[in-house]
């Protein structure tokens, strides 16, 4: 909570804060909750004089009110997308990665989900720009990104120019994740040109806090959401984060109707269900989700997920397509 | 203020990368499999299998392969091995020890004598039996690293058979990732390698055959290097090692046998 302090109005001096804090007035909250005629005989001060500081708190510290145009010609002059430069990807997202939200990659272990982060950084640092990559279990690979610019025909200096955009910071616990982004939003950490933050995976902090009695885990959740938001909207970035899923077996018995015997028979049919994890509150924060999908490819090299795409706010949308996952990368 | 926080970019941890050396499997089609010819210095991999089919013997071989002089190459370090499961036998290590020393004498033609009693001395046996011990254990492992800095191996073996009994599923979960983030936190700052073995299970149902590995889908995701090996012919002295899942190679198969010198490859 902020303090009241002489700076906040001409009119406050020393003395007039000295005697609020005797009569426990410490914060602007305390003062703005104080009846106006008892702040008014504490500090000598007249009656429009402590409604005029009142208000100069209220109109300082409250949200700003926009209309409808200014947001629309922000809107329009912001930066709104980070193109993936894959093209089928780039076309289900209706033109890349949006700034101001949060974007889930989702998917069963080993489909390819740190694959495409990888594979994103890249993309992403060709548009001169720079992406933070925010590593959790070791996942991140530069061999991986080396070998794969180099199979895409790339020299070595700009092997090293783009492998130099892309930053990597490892982070084990949902504590380190806060203060990081926490420095992010204080500018006490810069990074230029700053354009994508990858998370992979925050499942694998999240589950730290699995099984505790304490809601301590929702709490970090809640903070992350926040500063994640906050820190996409104000720098213009988007945020990547990685979540996991996992199968739940359920035994139904099904009712078979014979149509020649009249008789039903009892058959026990197990029916996996797949779940995205980080419980329910996370369910609606992404605004858009990757569920990613592995198929088993003939081709021993080469093999292929199906991506399809849920829009939170518009969930009549939905779309697919398909990628190759190689040496190469991702196509 | 300056952030508390150190940021690499990809050059530098590609520099890191590939600088670390690996501890090699004798077998080098395991090897090629594995990636980075052996298990690298700083990951963690996730051994998979039926019982029999060469879990304990990998990692028996890999506990003598860090001994492996300079001369020739090797890392001439110490291994450490948490044994949850009474699977590790003395004898079986000589065995497999002293002929791996033998075939590194005859490599360096008998100039440099080692010691048999300091190589056994290069293992750091636990045996922590029970979740209480185990996790136990597993808090005060940074310290022990710190007073034994030759550490660059540290096997558990096994890795489900604690979290058997008497535990809930989601704390089961919670207190594995958690054990996770120390052990992978020590193994990229202090550059150690985790070999880690789980058990199989059976699940009914599964789109994807019935036989997964221990611990659920959640523990699944943990390990960025999975191992299945398998034993296609229980007669046949032919193991099969499929990498499941990796962050850096293709997924390819690859073939071993398990000798009396421990494992090698198939002639």
């Amino acid at each position: 909570m902020l303090k009241l302090l002489k700076q906040e109005h001409s009119l406050l001096t020393e003395n007039i804060l000295k005697t609020f804090t005797q009569n426990r007035i410490v914060t602007l909250l305390d003062f703005l909750e104080e009846d106006v005629d008892k702040l008014s005989t504490l500090s000598k001060l007249s009656l429009p004089q402590v409604l005029e500081i009142r208000n100069h708190i209220l109109a300082k510290y409250s949200a700003p009110l926009l209309n409808g145009t200014s947001l629309y010609v922000n809107r329009l002059t912001c930066k709104q997308f980070i193109r993936t430069g894959i093209d089928s990807l780039d076309e289900i997202l209706s033109n890349g990665i949006p700034v101001g939200f949060i974007t889930e990659i989702c998917g069963l272990a080993g489909c390819g989900k740190s694959q495409l982060c990888m594979q994103l950084a890249i993309n992403c640092v060709n548009n001169t720009s720079s992406v933070l990559y925010i590593d959790t279990k070791g996942d991140f690979s530069a061999v991986r990104i080396q070998k794969n610019l180099e199979s895409c025909g790339f020299s070595h200096k700009e092997m090293a120019i783009t492998m130099l955009q892309i930053k990597i910071i490892h982070i084990w616990t949902m504590d380190d994740l806060l203060k990081l982004f926490a420095e992010l939003k204080n500018g006490i950490l810069f990074i230029e040109n700053l354009s994508l933050i990858i998370i992979d995976s925050l499942p694998s902090l999240m589950f730290q806090h699995f099984g505790d009695d304490n809601k301590i885990g929702l709490k970090f959740l809640n903070n992350f959401v926040n500063y994640a938001r906050h820190l996409s909207k104000t720098l213009q970035i988007g945020i990547v984060c990685v979540n996991i899923q996992t199968r739940w077996i359920d035994q139904d018995l099904v009712e078979l109707e014979d149509d020649n015997q009249a008789t039903s028979t009892r058959e026990t049919i197990y029916t996996e269900k797949l779940n995205r994890c980080m419980g329910k509150y996370w369910q609606n924060i992404p605004n858009i989700v990757l569920l990613l999908e592995k198929y088993q490819n003939s081709n021993e090299n080469v093999f292929t997920i199906n991506v399809s795409l849920i829009k939170y706010n518009n969930p009549h949308i939905s779309k697919r397509c398909q990628l190759e996952v190689g040496m190469f990368g991702i196509k | 203020m300056n952030s508390t926080f150190k940021i690499y970019n990809a050059t530098e941890v590609w520099q890191i990368e590939t600088s670390l050396p690996s501890i090699p499997s004798f077998s080098q089609s395991l090897d090629k499999v594995l990636g980075n010819d052996g298990v690298q210095l700083g990951s963690i991999v996730e051994l998979l299998g039926l019982p029999g089919t060469g879990k304990t013997q990998l990692c028996l071989q890999l506990c003598t392969s860090i001994q492996i002089p300079k001369v020739l190459g090797g890392l001439y370090s110490e291994a450490l091995y948490v044994d949850t499961n009474t699977n590790f036998t003395i004898s079986r290590f000589k065995e497999i020890l002293f002929s791996s020393l033998s075939k590194c004498q005859q490599l360096m033609e008998a100039s440099i004598l080692i010691n048999e009693e300091d190589a056994l001395r290069k293992l750091h046996y636990v045996n922590a039996i029970g979740l209480e011990k185990f996790c136990a254990f597993m808090h005060q492992l940074p310290n022990l690293i710190n007073t034994r800095p030759n550490i660059k191996l540290i096997v558990i073996d096994s890795i489900a058979f604690p979290f058997k009994d008497g535990i809930t599923l989601k704390q089961r979960t919670g207190l594995l990732y958690r054990l996770m983030a120390d052990l992978n936190k020590l193994a990229v700052e202090k550059q150690i390698a985790i070999v880690i073995t789980n058990e199989m299970t059976t699940r009914i149902g599964l789109s994807s055959g019935a036989i997964v590995g221990a611990l659920g889908d959640a523990w699944s995701h943990r390990c960025n290097k999975r191992l299945l090996l398998s034993a296609p012919d229980p007669l046949a002295n032919v193991r099969l090692a499929v990498l499941l899942k990796s962050n850096n190679s293709p997924e390819t198969v690859g073939k071993f046998q398990i000798t009396q010198e421990g494992i090698r490859d198939i002639d």
